[in-house]
Formats: structure tokens, sequence, C-alpha cells
């Protein structure tokens, strides 16, 4: 087909595709409102429809005017009330809707276009309805069908999709007037309505969802949503761009100046006077920059654009999976850059699918947990700290990090032990693993993660950044950062070889500057491989210069000129030779040729500063080096510009810049230039000792840390106390202590304390004989008691075994390693107790009063450390009670189970293996007839949040290990009430 | 645009600018030329392929400068000599082509233009489209897609 007038079609198609784009959601809108019809929005769709109608007519584009007419007519008739918009009725005109877009964007075949499937149901609405009450009989055979067809989706799989069922009613006599019948014949005509209502259901199941119905049951493959999508975007008109009036216009203005701003400057040169220039190129930079600015903003596109078509998006795809999905949509305003709106539709869009498929699930299931049957997805976008924060939120089922650390494991992607070491937020982030979400059972065990890679991949390209937070059973949160914009970026500017390079500043780390005279110490050589010490690590070194095959040079700081370098090594201060690099570094070969070129520098160099290294410590993603290079510069924003074909073999380059002289500036790809110098081995090592030490950190944290306090009573023998039970530290002098009626006293905030020593009680060396002594206070049994220690003492926090036995005697609790020292750990409690044991009377008295009431009460403890267990079971058999003991959460469970409710009390550790104290608490606060249990909690370290956490699932109370005298005060407080 | 390459294709009579490339005398379509400039501040591009001398600043774009004379393996083009750029406009974005010296615009019919020889003087063959004979010279008519092409 021909069409003249290119210029009248292309209008033609980008304002029906506008109106497209409104009629989604506005259909939306009106489905959502049912009967009470908002006569502003039929309107508006009416118009639109209307339009393309007549735009169509007028380009001679049959098929596309024959459809927006038959919409039209159903369009009317909602107008008028007539017809109730029930989600059938919208469903067909959505489709419809659809149809019509794909034949404008294809808009030279759109003649060749079968549309009869579109125009049956169409004007079955339009007649059907007409003849019948309007209030409720076309909504009922129309939904009695379309369940029947969702229920039996084979069914409708096995019609034809293309053929048309044969209907009495002639196809383009849609014209509701013309169709007027006697409304005797109303019984006749509703048995016919209903048959050809029933088809096109059928019919449009097909039609509407091709492909949905082909890949999308459950578990979407991954290409095939991104390849769909992409075809989406491609096709809608991406060479032209609203811009608002207004701005144009200030272009416009500031286009103006600038050219007023040129003649002032060409005036300027003509008449030398350096003053005049000043102000012009003062206005000049002024108006490019607000120019610049202006640009930025017409590039700058809602978010809208790609949030306004999710709620067409949930509705078909919860319709389809039978669920009842809301989708709230938050910060439609927030303004991106075009291009990263464009690229972030297919992203979005498959994870808003996934949260719609895979998180949210069945009304049954909901209702079976305890949840609202309808399920909510939140799209929501907001700034934040310069950036864009995109969010994705559902309070579906939530992620198994479990299930995905398993899966993972099964697939060979991760290791066992790096799994037992990952925290559950990184278990989480497992889906974004590479090869981890192509098969399908993967979905079926995780219940998400259909190609989430890409995603990821297709956000990293942008610059962005993607997390997700889940909690399995509440629902996932994947949180997107974008950048404002790409085309302008922050770059630190380097020198190197004579020419600038543009480092951009998401990959720098720290740059760093060693001196002459420490070079030499710094700097050295691993295998072939040279790392400067960094702080404790080891830190891969790289010559920007040998990457990229130039000669190395340095700056003369003196002579402010690049002078060839002839080492060898960084670290070589004469030109050494090393047979090793030599074979290996192809330019150092010829650089060694030329040395006679060059004629030995008159200073020695070599304690000068411009010996000195400048290393640009970079880092990408799982690599960190450092680049050195000639000279830093400052940092600078650069406008990224793409290199020429020719050069896209230069993998070392992410683009080129234009800097403020004109000339022009590489910008050097990070991670592209440690694979050129092939830090990848190093890397790998590096890595893998960072993993180690990783898992060493997490096996730590697995292990119940504890905060020690340090000291020392004799030289030899190293003491400590957990840091929490101490008071305060107090510094005497021996002559402070006094020895009175054989107890040694100080005078301590206005009285006397008492003193003790730890081989007052424990078979260990005495004293030292110094001068300075220290002084621990503690509070024991509501008195302060001194423990008189020697320096040096320190506080750590350890997490080492506690060995209770080979040491153990009176007054030492047990013994644990610190820095290959064997520490003795001081049980001040006992050491009180045996010392002074009239502090403790009145507490024992009230312990055998409570005993004396019958049984003993029972209590439970879970507890994975068997030094910690035994400690705590100590404290309760000592007064009485009953214990029993659990390893872990899940035999807690089961103890708690099977002694049902004889136990009185549950003492809990929170770090534990299999089932740790919170979820333990949670499922027992989820059982009815546990509901009275107290729970005391205790922790090392308690936080702040932990306390929050540990209030919010049920515990308590919250107790310190190894304060034995709260604990227990705070136990016969339980059992007393509980009796 | 399209209006030229659309008349482009029918047209036989076309002007040729020509240049020297070492001793060579080409010519291409001058509608292919964009502009010709002298070798303005050029930046190195270290590891890029050996006809390719540098990047420069076009009025905000970057020009990846070809040696036309490495690239047509006719030797490399003396850089003190004056050379000048040609800025042609290809589907990668704007490329110039160093040569050693700009000639007069010749008419040519294309109609009578004639197969380039196996071996012309060296040059390979591929990327001439032909020769064109004046009264007293050759030209080559250089392939300039041939020539912007990337080799494998």
């Amino acid at each position: 087909m021909e069409i003249e007038d290119d210029e009248i079609l292309q209008g033609f198609i980008e304002e029906s595709l506008e109106h497209l784009a409104d009629i989604e959601n506005d259909l939306l809108a009106i489905e959502e409102g049912g009967a009470q019809i908002d006569e502003d929005l039929v309107n508006k769709v009416f118009r639109a429809a209307h339009s393309i109608k007549g735009g169509a007519g007028f380009m001679g584009l049959t098929r596309i005017q024959e459809l927006s007419h038959a919409a039209e007519n159903v369009l009317g008739m909602i107008r008028a009330k007539k017809l109730i918009p029930t989600p059938e009725i919208v469903n067909v005109l959505l489709i419809a809707a659809d149809q019509l877009q794909n034949m404008i964007e294809d808009v030279q075949n759109s003649n060749e276009v079968d549309i009869t499937s579109h125009l049956i149901p169409l004007n079955a609405i339009a007649d059907g309805t007409f003849s019948q009450p309007p209030a409720e009989a076309p909504p009922q055979p129309a939904s009695s069908q379309a369940k029947a067809a969702e229920k039996t989706p084979q069914v409708s799989e096995v019609a034809p999709p293309a053929d048309p069922p044969p209907l009495p009613e002639p196809i383009l006599q849609p014209d509701p007037v013309v169709a007027e019948e006697p409304v005797v014949a109303e019984s006749a005509t509703e048995i016919n309505d209903i048959e050809p209502t029933g088809h096109y259901e059928n019919s449009d199941d097909d039609s509407a969802y091709p492909e949905e119905e082909n890949n999308d049951e459950i578990a979407p493959p991954p290409g095939d949503i991104t390849v769909k999508a992409k075809q989406g975007t491609q096709a809608k008109g991406e060479t032209s761009l609203r811009v608002h009036v207004s701005l144009l216009d200030s272009l416009m203005n500031l286009a103006g100046e600038l050219v007023l701003s040129r003649n002032q400057l060409l005036q300027t040169i003509g008449s030398d006077n350096l003053r005049n220039a000043e102000a012009v190129g003062q206005r000049i930079d002024l108006i490019t920059s607000e120019l610049q600015e202006a640009i930025m903003l017409t590039r700058m596109q809602p978010i809208g654009n790609v949030f306004n078509k999710f709620p067409r998006v949930v509705r078909d795809l919860s319709k389809k999976l039978r669920k009842s999905i809301d989708l709230t949509i938050v910060g439609k305003d927030v303004e991106l850059d075009k291009t990263i709106i464009e690229a972030i539709n297919d992203p979005l869009t498959h994870l808003v699918r996934n949260s719609v498929d895979h998180g949210i699930e069945l009304p049954e299931q909901r209702k079976k947990v305890g949840k609202t049957e309808r399920g909510l997805v939140i799209l929501k976008a907001y700034h934040e700290a310069g950036q864009v924060v995109i969010e994705i939120s559902d309070d579906g089922k939530g992620l198994d990090g479990e299930a995905l650390a398993a899966s993972a494991v099964q697939k060979g992607l991760i290791t066992a032990e790096q799994a037992q070491v990952m925290s559950d937020k990184e278990k989480v982030n497992i889906i974004f693993l590479p090869g981890f979400s192509t098969a399908k059972e993967v979905t079926d065990v995780s219940g998400r993660g259909v190609g989430m890679d890409v995603v990821k991949t297709n956000l990293d390209q942008l610059g962005g950044n993607v997390d997700i937070i889940s909690e399995k059973g509440a629902g996932t949160t994947i949180s997107i950062k974008l950048p404002l914009t790409l085309a302008i970026i922050p770059c630190q500017i380097i020198e190197t070889g004579g020419e600038r390079y543009a480092i951009p500043q998401v990959n720098l780390e720290e740059l760093l500057r060693i001196p002459a005279n420490q070079v030499k110490e710094r700097v050295e050589r691993v295998g072939d491989a040279e790392v400067v010490r960094l702080r404790g690590t080891l830190l891969p070194l790289i010559r920007l210069s040998d990457v990229i095959g130039i000669e190395r040079t340095y700056y003369d700081h003196q002579e402010d000129q690049i002078k060839p370098d002839r080492r060898e090594l960084i670290s070589d201060r004469r030109g050494k030779e090393s047979p090793l690099l030599r074979r290996e570094d192809e330019p150092a070969k010829k650089a060694s040729k030329n040395r006679n070129e060059y004629p030995r520098s008159v200073i020695d160099r070599r304690y000068s500063a411009s010996s000195a290294l400048n290393i640009v410590v970079v880092s990408t993603g799982s690599m960190k080096y450092g680049l050195i290079v000639d000279r830093l510069q400052d940092s600078e924003e650069i406008v990224i510009k793409p290199l020429g074909r020719h050069l896209q073999q230069c993998k070392g380059y992410a683009g080129a810049t234009i800097m403020g002289d004109g000339r022009i500036a590489l910008i050097l790809d990070v991670s592209n230039l440690a694979r050129m110098a092939q830090l990848t081995s190093i890397d790998r090592s590096d890595r893998a000792a960072e993993v180690a030490k990783a898992a060493e950190e997490a096996l730590k944290a697995k292990l119940d840390r504890q905060s020690l306090l340090i000291f020392k009573n004799s030289e030899t023998e190293h003491f400590a106390v957990p840091l929490n039970q101490v008071e305060r530290i107090e510094k005497i002098k021996r002559s402070d202590i006094e020895d009175l009626g054989g107890k040694r006293v100080m005078k301590y905030r206005g009285g006397s304390l008492s003193l003790i020593c730890v081989d007052d009680l424990a078979m260990v060396q005495p004293l030292a004989d110094h001068e300075n002594l220290l002084v621990i206070v503690f509070n024991i049994a509501k008195r302060a008691v001194g423990l008189l220690a020697t320096g040096p003492i320190d506080a750590l926090e350890v997490s080492a075994e506690i060995d209770d036995t080979t040491l153990s005697q009176p007054g030492i609790m047990g013994s644990i390693i610190i820095d290959n020292q064997t520490t003795m750990l001081v049980n001040v409690f006992e050491m009180v107790q045996s010392l002074f044991p009239n502090w403790f009377i009145e507490q024992e008295k009230f312990v055998v009063e409570e005993i004396e009431e019958g049984e003993p009460p029972n209590i439970l403890i879970a507890e994975d450390s068997k030094f910690f267990r035994n400690q705590v079971k100590g404290y309760m058999t000592e007064v009485g009670y009953n214990v029993i003991e659990a390893e872990d959460g899940v035999e807690a469970w089961d103890k708690l189970e099977e002694f049902g409710d004889t136990i009185s009390l549950l003492v809990t550790d929170i770090e534990m293996p299999n089932m740790n104290g919170f979820e333990l608490t949670q499922r027992i606060r989820r059982e009815s007839r546990y509901s009275q249990l107290p729970i005391i909690a205790l922790t090392t370290l308690a936080s702040a949040e932990d306390v929050a956490k540990g209030q919010a699932v049920g515990v308590n109370e919250y107790h310190i290990k190894l304060d034995k005298e709260r604990l227990m005060v705070s136990v016969h407080d339980y059992i007393k009430r509980r009796h | 645009m399209t209006d030229n390459s659309a008349a482009g294709k029918n047209r036989t009579i076309v002007e040729l600018a020509t240049f020297y490339v070492g001793d060579a005398l080409c010519g291409m379509d001058i509608l292919n030329i964009q502009e010709i400039n002298k070798l303005m501040q050029m930046t190195k591009v270290p590891q890029a392929p050996d006809y390719v001398l540098g990047i420069l600043n076009l009025r905000g774009q970057i020009v990846t400068i070809i040696d036309l004379g490495r690239k047509l393996g006719l030797g490399e083009t003396d850089i003190s000599q004056d050379p000048r750029n040609i800025i042609v406009n290809s589907a990668g974005g704007h490329v110039g082509l160093l040569v050693r010296k700009i000639s007069d615009v010749v008419t040519a019919d294309m109609s009578k233009r004639e197969a380039a020889p196996a071996n012309m003087r060296g040059i390979q063959g591929e990327f001439f489209k032909g020769v064109f004979k004046t009264e007293n010279t050759l030209i080559g008519i250089l392939n300039v897609e041939k020539v912007l092409s990337l080799e494998e």
C-alpha cells in the first residue's frame, strides 16, 4: 500500500500512539470505577478512539478505521451509560487497543491485518447489550463464560484463534441504532447472545495473550520477556521526544545569548582589550553551563512513562494467574535521563512480572498464612543522595535463602563452604548469579529467579545497583539505584606518557603516593607481580604504561618534563636487569634497547621527589588494584563520547572526552585494564584469601562473641573477665590498700571497697609486686567488690571456643586462647560467693522458699556453646531448678513439645545453628498453648537492634551472658509469677 | 542525505576529489567528503591498530584519524610534511583519512571506469573500486567503505 505524504502519516502515527498510551490506563481506571462512570475519563478515551478513527479514515487505513470505530461504539455506549464497563468489556477494549497499536506501529501493512476477531466481540458488546436491560444482563453471561474459559484453558487453546466463530450478526455493521430490536424478542436474543459472547470470550483468551499463552504459564523463560519487551520499546517512537515549550523557550533564549556573547567575543578579539575578554569569557562560561543544564533537562523524562504500563501488566498477569493483586505506584514524576528510562524498561518489567508471578501467592495460600487475599505490589521511585531509587516490593512469600543457596551449591556456582558462611542477605542475592536462574526447576525450589542475572547485567551497564531484601513469608523488596544521567560523569584525570586519561570516580577508591624513600620498603614482588602494602593488605600493582604498551615515563618536577623511565622494577633503584621480567615484558625490552639514547641524568633520581610513585587505587566488582601513573591531576566532570569503530578493539578504554584545552583524553576501563594485565590470577588468589577471611569471620560470628577484659595477676599468667560485668577500673597505688581485720579494703567513693585477688581462691601465682595496681570493680549481690590486677589491660572481642575443663578450678570458669596466649576466665561471682558467703544469704533463702512448694520447676536452656550452657545450667541447678538442655533451636522445640506445660521458662541463646533464638521464639509464639511461656534471651552483645527484634518476636527479657545475678533475679521473678 | 545517495547511485558523472597517498593518486566521490583539514592536535591511542594515528576533537566530535598510506600499504604518511586530513562521514561516525597532499577535483564519467588491475603498484586492489584514466595520469578510485571497514 502506498501512502502519499510521509509527514502527515508520521504525524498521525505519533499522535495515535500517544492516544493509545493514555487509553490503556484510562480504561483500567474505568474498569476500576465500574458502575460509577467517570464521564470525563470515558469522554477522553472516546475522543481518542474517535480521532484515531478520523485520522485513519483520512489516510485510507481502513482496518484501523474499522477497529477504532467498533471500539468507539462501545465507548459511546459506556458514555451514554447504556453499558456498564465490566472487566470483560474493558478487556475486549484493551485488546482492541493493543491491536490498534500493533497496526499503527506497522502502518504499511495494517490493511492486510485480519481484525475480525476483535470486531466480533466489540460488535457483540454493542449489539448484545442494546437489546438487554443494561444494568445486569451483559456482565453475567460474559463473566460466567470467562470463568468457564479460565477453568478450562485447554479448551480455549484448542479453538483456533484466527478462525472467527460463526456468528449470526453481520460483521461490519455495528451501528447500535440500526441493531435495535423489539423488546418482545428478549428471551430469544438472550440465548442467541450468550452463545457468541461465550465464543468471543474464548477466542479472546487466545488472541489476547499471544505471548503469555506460550511462555508465561508459571515460569517465563528469561529470554522471551526481554526480547519481547525490546521489540516493544524499539517499535515505540524513540526518535522523537516531547519537550515542554517553556523549556524550549529558555533554550532559545540561551542560544540567543550565546550568539550575542560570540559577537562580543569577536569584537574583543579585534580590540585587544584583555579585561573585556575576561568579562566575555565569564559570560560564555555562564551561558554554556546554563545551556548544558537546560539541554540535560530536555532529556529528563518522568519515570511515569515506564511505570504507566505496569497497571496493565499486573492486571493481565494477575488475572491470568488467578491472583488478586493491587499495584500502588509512587513517584511517577521522578525524572531520569531518557536513555536510562528506555533501558530500565525491560529489567523493570521483568522484576514486576516476577513479583506478580512468583512473589505474590495465590489467594487461598495467602489466606492460609493469615494475609489478606489481595496481594500488594508497590512500585516506588524517589531521589536519594543524587541518585534515583526504584523499589519494587511485594508482600508475597519472599525468598528462601537456604533453598537458593542449596540450589546454587548443587549447580556448582558456589561451594558448600561458601554457602555456609553466607549471610541471609548474600543468600538472597544468589539469584543474581549468572547461570543460576536458567533452569525451570530452580524456579520451583526458590519460587523466584528467572533470568535475574540478565536484569542485573542490564542495570550494571547503566551504572545502576540492585539489591534484594527479602523476608521469608513476608515479601521481597528489590531496590534499584540509578544515576540521574549517564552523559556526564565525574572523573579523576591522570597523566601517563604525556597523555591524559580519565578514570571514572565510581571506580576510584583512593589516591596513593609513595614517597621515594619508602618505595623500596612498601613495594614488593610476589612472583612476577608487584604489590604494595596498603594497610596490612597486599594490593596488586599495574603500570598503566605497561598495560597499554607505551614507554615508561616519569614526571620530573624540577624540569617540568616527562622523561623516560629506565627502571625495570618499581622497587629498583638502579636499572637492574631482571631476566624474569624481561622475558614477559616486551615493552621493557624495547626500552632497554633504547637505553643509550638517554644520557644519564646528572641528579641522582633515586632519592628525588620524582621517584615517588603515584598510585590510583581502583576497584571494579571483585577486583581492586593499584594503577601506577606518572601524574595525578584534578578531578573533573567529563562528557563521555564514544570512540569510533576502529578503536572498538582497544578494550582498555570506555570512551573519550574532550578536555578544557580542546584535546582529547581517553577514559580508562578499569576492569578491562585488569584483564589486559592478566590480573585475574593475582585477583583469584587475592579473592580466595578474601573469601577465606570472610569465611573465618563468619565462622567467628557463628560462635558466640564475647567481650573480655584482659589483665594480669602475676607477670606470666593472663586472666580475663567478661567486660559486661565490669563496673569500672581504678588505678591505685599499692599504698592505697589497707589490710584491716584480715581483709583488704580501700577507700572508694566515700566507703570501703572490699578487695580480692585471683589468687585468694584460685591456685594461681600471687599478685605481682608492682607499685601501680589496677582495681577492677564489679557489682555483685548489690555490693561493689574490687579485683586487684596488674596491667597491661585490654578490652577484646573474642569468639574462640572456651575450654571449661582443662584449667577449671574454683574461681576460674575456664580458659580461652587469645592471641596464642592461654587466658584464664575468672569467675568473679564464684569468688565473691566463697570469699563473702554472707552476701548471698538473702537470695538463698528466697530460692529455698520457692522450691518447697513441690516439684522443682523445669527450665529449658537452648544454647549451642557447651561452655555457656554449662554455666547457665550451673546457675540454675545451684538454686534448685531442674534444667532441660538443648543444643539449638530445633532441639529446644522438640524438647518443648516433649515436656509441654511442665516447662516453666525458656532461656535461649540468640545465635544458634539450625534455628536461632529469634526463630525459636517466633515459632513458640505462634502456638497459642505456649503463648504464656516466659522467654529470656541471652546474648553476649545486646545491640538495641537485637533487643527490638527480640521484642518484636516475643522475647520477654534480654540478659547478657554470664551476668548471673540479673539473669537469676529475672528467672526467679518469672517462676514466681508462673506458680 | 537520502537524496544524495539515491541520486549517487544513478549518476555516472561524478566529481572526484583526488589526493596523493604516498606517490599514488587516489580519488573519491567528493560527496563522501565532509571537509578537508590540516592535521590538528591529535591524541594518541595506545594499543590502537597501527593504521590508526590517533583521535582528534573536531568541534566536539571525536574523530578517528586513519593514516591512509599505512592502511593501503603505501608507507607511513610523513606528519612533518603538512599532510591533510579528509573527514568522511561513515556509518560508525566521523573518520579522518590522512593523505600526503590534496590534488584537483576531477570530473569523471564512472561508466568509463576500468577495473582495478590485480596488482596496482603494490596497492591492495581490494581497496579500489577501479581506476579512472585522465589525459596524463591514472586515478585509483577508493572504495571508502572498504577502507573504513574493520579488518578481521
